[in-house]
């Protein structure tokens, strides 16, 4: 066939094809998302509260991350602790993105059983045992009591695992090593002994 | 089936032409596909087979880029015969063997898996099946999850087209497989090389192509029931497919098609690999007719995949990577289960299809074609207070596309193709998930034209060329950083050309070259990413300012038919330029409330990937053939000068078929035992990876397969064993080799009936 015609059918075929794909604008864009509610799942801020045993010291040490992931860096606060002495540790968990704040910690307590806190000491002279436990017997770390000796400088790793085997040889004792599951938090803390 | 005595003397003989407009079409292939037995028409479309038994037999008549059809034959003496219609006893009235369409592949390197070589790989992923072709890998994510990589590219840069329909599934993820169920196809082509005249924007690396045998357009009841089971998970599973004619109505034809398959936790070598069941489902349907003038077809399919992710792979940060790493076996390994627990992936995938062609004139032919998708896929993770059963990831994506072309015949020497197709697609995060989207809400307009025209200069040498222009528009809708809801558009401009030679340099050599440019606009997941991407531990931060990768690849393929017959060489090299080619490189570390996370960007560089693809079958002695398969890619990042990232290794496959004459009534024995052997990775970047690829090796395999005729069809059983030898090992394109091996020990099994006549 001549050009003519087939340029006749070309036309037709593009006249065809863009009423394909024609769209039809409707007043709210249907791609346009929701406003974003707060993100759930999101853990901004991990306190560490320490009161020492029979005293009357109050220590904190926190960890904050307002906006998630990405945007500004973390903010990490260590304490100072004295040397030769205890305290009873409490963890607070915190999403402070939205307000009010939602507390974290309940939801942990809840499911204790699939909860674990670690608390890897280097450096400092501290050590630290668990104070509660879950409906199986087995420590949570939301209560701990830390033994700290003498003076020095270390840091403390402090790390949240979901569903680890607690079971598993040296876990009960807060040795992270066996332990697996996934880490939800996980945050060192400049550790200082006066 | 080899004759050697004088009763299996007889010789099918015969010329190919082209029913519109009674011209010879060279180079067509001939297939008994009961008999294994086929042979090329020569450059004036005539062939012959030899040494054939009497008998009644399918011949399948393929023209590259056409619908192969097939008939009955039924050989009494030996006969010649005109592919077409009248002249001879043969009535092979109904339709037109070999559709006249112009040969969309030439210079372009590719390679077909029959329906014979897709059942070998009953109970393998989509991109496992087609990863016998020397050339294409796959890039894993554990035992269920394969998407196919054509030398060295995958993701949005392998373009899969369902029924000829760009699959359209959030292709971009590098854990997303193609959600197609492959027994809905006949035939899986898969073209290597840069292919965006011919397909649009994404096909840089290749195509797979998957697409039906014609419909049946007459005759009685044919179909296909086939029981399969797998000892690695230990699953489950069958396909079933029927189709015929519709009486009174000539040209007229239907099949229907349904798969299903369960499997419970894989195995690696050592330990179960917990939490990687699957199941699948599959279900289609199509109706068409055909005659001289017009054709129309209207098909559906639906598919829905549930599977688990490698509950070991599941870590949180840098820590935890780095302790998998080191400790060698996954941290979690329970007892076998069936159950698919978090973390879990569950899509499903609709399908529409509708066409219609018209033959305008003798010369002329206008096809449309529409297509809907709709795609749904949500990723559920391990969730604190009770929110593991609401999905972390809810994407819906619904994608329209349309095409028209005009398929033209000019003279005696050339003839090609020319049209317009139109994408628009919309890309919705279900609310609900309560975590902010990985990639966020769009929508995508795309509209193109091209042209391909194919001119036979001489009997022996053919050329074609095409140009194609793409237009994209984006509109993105998000909230910042500040939660401001942000639309962001942007617009992409897009050509492509090709040209390509087909040489048969004599009657049992031939070359094909092709030099074609391809391109793909940057995806939103390029563009936008931000933020942790929990499944694969790394924050990912995208660059709205990236623009589109333009790729020039050049392909030779030189295959020779050696030592009169008994051998058949094919070498095909290619080297492939993508200027702007994006990619994710690290860039530091971030700190967040789980510690410490890679941080990667979204780059463009350059890119020279280049390779070899080779294989090899030598008939030994009697029924014994060797075949070997080989292939090598370089990828180089020429602005940094150092080895592109996640490129496959060496590898090699080594097959020893056995294929007696058999006597009795199961026919078509074969044995064929396998050597697969993958080279450790040595060409990789410093710094990228967090450990090193996994040291060089070795699997056994073995298939089997023997057939019987029973009742009013065929019945087949088959086997196929791999990793025989259950060696412990891991490869470098499975993203969790970092938490455990690779599948043990594996064999399959299947049994198929076959009934009716195809048509």
């Amino acid at each position: 066939m001549n050009m003519k015609t087939e340029l006749k059918y070309l036309t037709y075929a593009l006249i065809a094809s863009a009423a394909i794909t024609a769209c039809k604008r409707d007043e709210v864009d249907p791609i346009t998302p929701p406003p974003p509610t707060n993100e759930e799942e999101l853990i901004t801020t991990l306190r560490l509260h320490f009161h020492s045993v029979g005293g009357a010291e109050h220590k904190h040490m926190v960890f904050t991350d307002l906006d998630g992931s990405g945007g500004n860096a973390p903010v990490i606060h260590g304490d100072t602790l004295s040397a030769d002495s205890a305290y009873h540790v409490h963890v607070e968990v915190l999403d402070e993105s939205g307000s009010p704040a939602e507390d974290i910690t309940q939801e942990i307590v809840e499911e204790s059983d699939v909860h674990q806190f670690f608390y890897q000491v280097s450096g400092a002279n501290a050590t630290v045992a668990y104070d509660d436990a879950d409906a199986n017997g087995h420590p949570i770390g939301l209560e701990t009591v830390w033994t700290v000796g003498a003076a020095s400088n270390g840091t403390v790793v402090v790390t949240l695992r979901q569903q680890p085997d607690k079971t598993a040889s040296g876990v009960s004792s807060g040795d992270i090593t066996n332990a697996g599951g996934e880490t939800d938090i996980e945050v060192s803390f400049p550790l200082v002994i006066e | 089936m080899q004759a050697q005595d004088g009763t299996c003397a007889l010789v099918l003989s015969g010329r190919v032409i082209d029913d519109h407009d009674k011209e010879v079409l060279p180079f067509a292939e001939l297939y008994l596909p009961e008999l294994g037995r086929g042979a090329q028409a020569d450059s004036a479309g005539h062939f012959t087979i030899a040494g054939l038994c009497p008998g009644t037999y399918r011949l399948r008549a393929v023209h590259i880029g056409c619908e192969p059809v097939e008939r009955m034959v039924k050989l009494e003496a030996s006969m010649e015969v005109r592919i077409r219609l009248e002249h001879h006893a043969l009535e092979l009235h109904e339709a037109e063997i070999v559709r006249s369409r112009p040969d969309e592949h030439v210079g372009q390197a590719h390679e077909q898996l029959d329906k014979e070589a897709m059942e070998r790989g009953s109970g393998r992923t989509l991109g496992e099946m087609i990863a016998v072709i020397p050339g294409v890998t796959t890039l894993n994510s554990g035992p269920t999850i394969s998407k196919p990589m054509i030398h060295g590219l995958t993701g949005n840069r392998v373009l899969v087209l369902n029924q000829g329909v760009r699959q359209e599934d959030q292709q971009w993820g590098s854990e997303h497989a193609p959600n197609l169920d492959p027994f809905s196809s006949d035939r899986i082509t898969v073209v290597k090389g840069a292919a965006s005249v011919q397909y649009g924007s994404d096909a840089v690396g290749g195509v797979v192509i998957t697409e039906p045998v014609e419909l049946p357009r007459s005759g009685p009841l044919g179909g296909e029931v086939r029981a399969l089971g797998t000892m690695n998970g230990w699953g489950i599973g069958g396909n079933a497919l029927l189709q015929g004619g519709v009486k009174g109505v000539t040209g007229m034809g239907w099949r229907v098609q349904g798969s299903t398959r369960s499997m419970g936790d894989g195995h690696a070598a050592d330990y179960n690999l917990s939490n990687t069941g699957m199941r699948e489902n599959g279900a289609s349907a199509s109706i068409g007719y055909r005659d001289h003038r017009w054709n129309a077809s209207v098909y559906g399919s639906w598919y829905a995949r549930d599977l688990g992710i490698l509950r070991a792979a599941h870590i949180g940060n840098l820590t935890d990577l780095q302790q998998a790493i080191a400790s060698g076996t996954p941290w979690y390994i329970g007892a076998y289960t069936r159950e698919i627990a978090a973390p879990s992936q569950a899509v499903q995938h609709v399908l529409a299809k509708a066409d219609a062609g018209y033959a305008v004139s003798e010369r002329g032919r206008l096809t449309f074609t529409y297509a809907y998708q709709d795609d749904q896929r949500q990723e559920y993770d391990l969730r604190r207070g009770g929110r593991s059963a609401i999905p972390a990831l809810d994407l819906h994506l619904v994608t329209h596309t349309g095409e028209a072309t005009f398929k033209h015949w000019i003279g005696r020497h050339v003839h090609g193709k020319a049209g317009v197709s139109g994408l628009h697609q919309e890309n919705i995060n279900v609310p609900g998930t309560g975590i902010r989207p990985l990639i966020p809400n769009y929508r995508k307009e795309s509209a193109g034209a091209f042209i391909i025209e194919h001119f036979n200069l001489t009997e022996r040498l053919e050329v074609e060329a095409g140009a194609r222009v793409e237009a994209t528009h984006l509109d993105v809708a998000k909230y910042d950083g500040s939660n401001v809801l942000i639309r962001p558009e942007h617009q992409f401009l897009n050509q492509a050309l090709s040209a390509g030679v087909n040489w048969s340099v004599s009657d049992s050599t031939h070359v094909r070259f092709n030099l074609s440019s391809a391109f793909r606009p940057p995806h939103v997941s390029e563009l936008y990413s931000e933020g942790l991407h929990h499944g694969a531990a790394a924050i990912e931060v995208g660059d709205p300012t990236l623009g589109s990768e333009q790729a020039y690849k050049a392909v030779l393929e030189v295959g020779s038919a050696l030592l009169g017959g008994r051998a058949h060489a094919s070498l095909t090299a290619h080297a492939a330029h993508i200027a702007n080619f994006i990619q994710l490189r690290p860039s530091g570390v971030e700190l967040t409330i789980r510690g410490a996370f890679p941080v990667f960007n979204y780059v463009a560089t350059d890119a020279l990937i280049s390779g070899l693809d080779a294989s090899f079958d030598l008939r030994l002695l009697g029924p014994v053939t060797w075949r070997l398969r080989a292939s090598t890619v370089h990828g180089r990042d020429r602005v940094k000068d150092e080895w592109l990232f996640q490129m496959p290794s060496d590898r090699m496959e080594n097959t020893l078929v056995y294929a007696p004459r058999t006597t009795g009534k199961w026919k078509r024995l074969e044995i064929a035992p396998t050597s697969v052997l993958v080279l450790q990775q040595q060409r990789i970047p410093v710094g990228v990876d967090l450990a090193s690829p996994p040291p060089t090796y070795h699997l056994l395999g073995l298939s089997a397969s023997a057939s019987r005729p029973l009742g009013n069809g065929d019945l087949r059983i088959g086997l196929r064993g791999s990793n025989l030898l259950n060696a412990a090992y891991r490869d470098y394109l499975d993203r969790f080799r970092y938490y455990a091996d690779a599948r043990g020990l594996d064999i399959a099994l299947w049994i198929t009936y076959w009934f009716g006549s195809p048509n």
